[in-house]
């Protein structure tokens, strides 16, 4: 198989906290791989140790065939990384355009991306004029998510798409990241497994800082003492 | 028209107390002593605004607290004056301070170097050492026999207040040449190149990332080779360029002295963040004991170089007529014979002072908002003001923007330095003070809000000349016969206190956002 990302044994720490001890990520191409596991785990942490937001002190991050710790965030980035993360981080005083426009990594990417953003998140064309702020919850998240559509991106990296979101929402929500893994290749973080289980190919399980299980999300479904032990989900 | 209410309450009282304050101000005095004191009160806070806002801007981005902002603010001013009262000494400095500059500009080229050389681990923490040891030595060696016609702060004939005198009168000493005779000329100009690059290099190895994509292409030697031309250029056609300079009418020279400074503080301001600011912003504290020592370090540095007295900076010819038909009854009578006053409502107002700094202020207020709104810079100066990560996780190299904004705030304050320096004059105490007024303007405005900052500094500006005008008139208090006349020192209260009046009801300023 070929993977996009290989994340190989990174330990990251947070101030003086060893927040990652040793996690193992593989990412085939194309596929939407989730990460799982409980609050506090190091999901979050692990998405930002790949940016290099948080560098990894060890291991090793091998994105495209080359290893990218130790690099700085915009260039990992510029490398074809797009990030939603965790609160979504919509600049509030740019308008909802501005917020788009400034993913760009070359000029008129977002006039070429326009179409294909609004067609997948059609609420966000009228609001198009409005600053940031005055978004609602679901519509910071298509925002974000549009956001990193903007520049060309292989891999997107999405923290906590479902989080606070009403139930219609969460499955356009789905529907989208659905549409996006045709294109790209996607790395979920997700509490709610029900999201996880029906979107996600593949998992990996980390647990206090480890990575402790992966495999295909189908042996998953079926292993019911791996959730009930690692997710506390029945 | 409701929401916009809603929104808008604290702006709108804001506003309305003010005005209201300005209708009882009215009432008090002579309308031409109100609009005088209006326009000096615009004119201080157009000053207080460049340095508030280039501090603004740098904190709000960078988290970086620069309390060497009023310092810039006034080397700004000293920079201007040395170019319009002595071109000749500015003329014979650019040529060293162009070669100690070119081998900072090929920053972008040590990395690669770095890579190249294999040394055991003690060499290496030794070699960056080493290098700035040698770099000094050279520049120690040549600096001081590097020929610069200077003015001399020991003697009262030759020092500054002096040759700033005779200018304000129209004539400048005959510059003498200063001549290559204590070392060779090329010998000193290699030497300060060759120092300028192992210097240059020496820093550079201090911060050094792991791991970094370098491609080197031309782009990299761009800053260096321009610096070098200008460096040779003004080496061969010195004498013809001072000569050129001081021929030139005190307008023009006062234009290139503007453009002089404000270019010369963007400069330190990208020199001051590229080495000393940026291995510190994991450490907050000794960002603030950094750029405090700056700040003295700066004053005593200015001491040593223009001396300790206060001297006045002419103002150029175009707002210094003083022919018999001044002073000018209408604009148009002053555009053609340039009065230095103006006569408004009966009041003589001195031009360059009351009316051409608060026209720059509004120009500059200008400028700035259509660089924030609509340029890409701009919005990337927005974004990262509240999440700086996120814009990092974007592909965006917000270090290389932070160096801008960083330039572009000490060039603001050297531009505030250079415009005020004829109307206020030159002292080594004019930064700290107009730094205390800015930053009461932003405490006032909200820290990080670019309106806010305009907003406060106006505010500030009218406090402290409305109080002013009061102690010279004196405040008739209603029902009684007493005439309160606030004496000097309550103007630097006043603002203070202003401060502490919205902090108590706005915790974030007049306009700054809750966090």
């Amino acid at each position: 198989m070929e993977y996009i990302l290989d994340v190989q044994n990174i330990h990251s720490f947070i101030g003086q906290y060893h927040i990652l001890q040793g996690v193992n990520v593989r990412v085939p191409k194309g596929s939407i791989t989730a990460l799982l596991g409980r609050n506090g785990a190091g999901k979050t942490t692990t998405l930002k140790s790949i940016l290099g937001l948080t560098p990894p002190r060890e291991g090793k991050v091998i994105y495209e065939g080359k290893e990218v710790q130790g690099m700085r965030s915009f260039d990992i980035a510029s490398m074809g990384i797009g990030f939603v993360p965790e609160h979504r981080a919509i600049f509030r005083d740019l308008t909802v355009e501005e917020n788009l426009k400034i993913a760009e990594r070359s000029k008129g990417e977002y006039i070429r991306k326009k179409e294909f953003i609004f067609d997948l998140f059609p609420d966000l064309k009228r609001l198009i004029t409005l600053p940031g702020t005055s978004l609602s919850g679901g519509q910071q998240q298509m925002l974000a998510i549009a956001r990193a559509l903007v520049a060309d991106n292989h891999l997107l990296l999405i923290d906590e798409p479902s989080e606070g979101l009403a139930p219609v929402i969460i499955e356009h929500m789905m529907k989208a990241i659905q549409l996006l893994s045709k294109d790209s290749t996607i790395v979920l973080v997700e509490q709610n497994f029900l999201v996880a289980s029906q979107l996600a190919e593949y998992y990996v399980i980390i647990e206090e800082g480890r990575s402790v299980q992966e495999g295909s999300m189908k042996d998953l479904a079926n292993d019911k003492a791996a959730i009930h032990r690692y997710l506390g989900a029945a | 028209m409701n929401s916009f209410l809603r929104k808008n309450t604290v702006l709108l009282i804001t506003l309305a107390d003010i005005t209201a304050l300005f209708i009882a101000a009215a009432q008090g005095m002579e309308k031409k002593d109100f609009v005088i004191t209006l326009l000096r009160g615009l004119a201080v806070g157009s000053i207080t605004f460049l340095v508030a806002s280039g501090f603004s801007l740098i904190f709000g981005l960078l988290d970086v607290l620069n309390l060497a902002h009023g310092t810039l603010f006034m080397i700004g001013a000293y920079i201007g004056w040395t170019v319009f009262v002595r071109p000749d000494t500015f003329v014979d400095l650019l040529t060293p301070l162009a070669l100690i500059l070119s081998g900072f500009a090929l920053r972008d080229v040590y990395p690669l170097l770095a890579t190249r050389i294999r040394l055991g681990l003690s060499m290496k923490r030794i070699l960056p050492w080493a290098l700035i040891l040698v770099s000094i030595l050279i520049f120690s060696y040549i600096l001081p026999r590097y020929p610069i016609s200077f003015w001399d702060i020991g003697t009262y004939g030759q020092s500054p207040v002096t040759y700033s005198f005779l200018a304000d009168q129209g004539t400048r000493l005959p510059a003498q040449v200063a001549l290559f005779t204590e070392i060779s000329a090329p010998l000193a100009l290699i030497g300060l190149l060759f120092a300028s690059i192992i210097g240059a290099f020496g820093i550079s190895l201090f911060n050094i990332e792991t791991q970094q994509q370098f491609k080197l292409n031309w782009k990299n030697f761009i800053g260096f080779a321009i610096l070098l031309i200008v460096a040779l250029f003004v080496f061969i056609f010195n004498e013809s360029l001072t000569t050129a300079l001081t021929g030139l009418g005190s307008n023009w020279l006062f234009l290139i002295a503007v453009v002089v400074a404000t270019l010369s503080g963007a400069g330190l301001g990208a020199l001051i963040e590229s080495t000393l600011i940026r291995p510190l912003y994991i450490r907050p504290i000794y960002q603030l004991m950094l750029t405090l020592g700056m700040s003295a370090i700066g004053i005593e540095i200015v001491r040593a170089i223009w001396g300790r007295p206060e001297f006045v900076m002419p103002k150029p010819a175009f707002f210094n007529g003083s022919s018999e038909v001044c002073p000018a009854a209408n604009f148009a009578d002053w555009w053609a014979h340039n009065c230095s006053t103006i006569l408004l409502l009966d009041g003589r107002v001195r031009v360059y002072n009351e009316i051409f700094i608060p026209i720059i202020g509004v120009v500059v207020l200008i400028s700035i908002w259509m660089l924030l709104q609509r340029t890409r810079l701009g919005m990337v100066i927005r974004a990262g003001v509240q999440d700086r990560e996120m814009v990092e996780a974007l592909g965006i190299n917000v270090r290389r923007v932070f160096t801008m904004v960083f330039s572009l705030g000490v060039g603001l304050a050297a531009l505030g330095g250079i415009l005020a320096a004829p109307s206020m004059g030159l002292s080594n105490a004019m930064g700290e003070s107009l730094f205390l007024n800015a930053l009461i303007a932003l405490a006032i405005g909200g820290l990080t809000n670019y309106p806010g900052a305009a907003l406060g500094s106006v505010l500030v500006g009218l406090i402290q000349q409305f109080i002013i005008k009061y102690g010279q008139i004196g405040i008739a208090i209603p029902f009684t016969d007493i005439i309160f006349k606030p004496t000097p020192p309550i103007v630097p209260a006043s603002t203070v206190l202003l401060m502490v009046i919205i902090l108590l009801i706005l915790p974030n300023g007049l306009l700054g956002k809750k966090e």
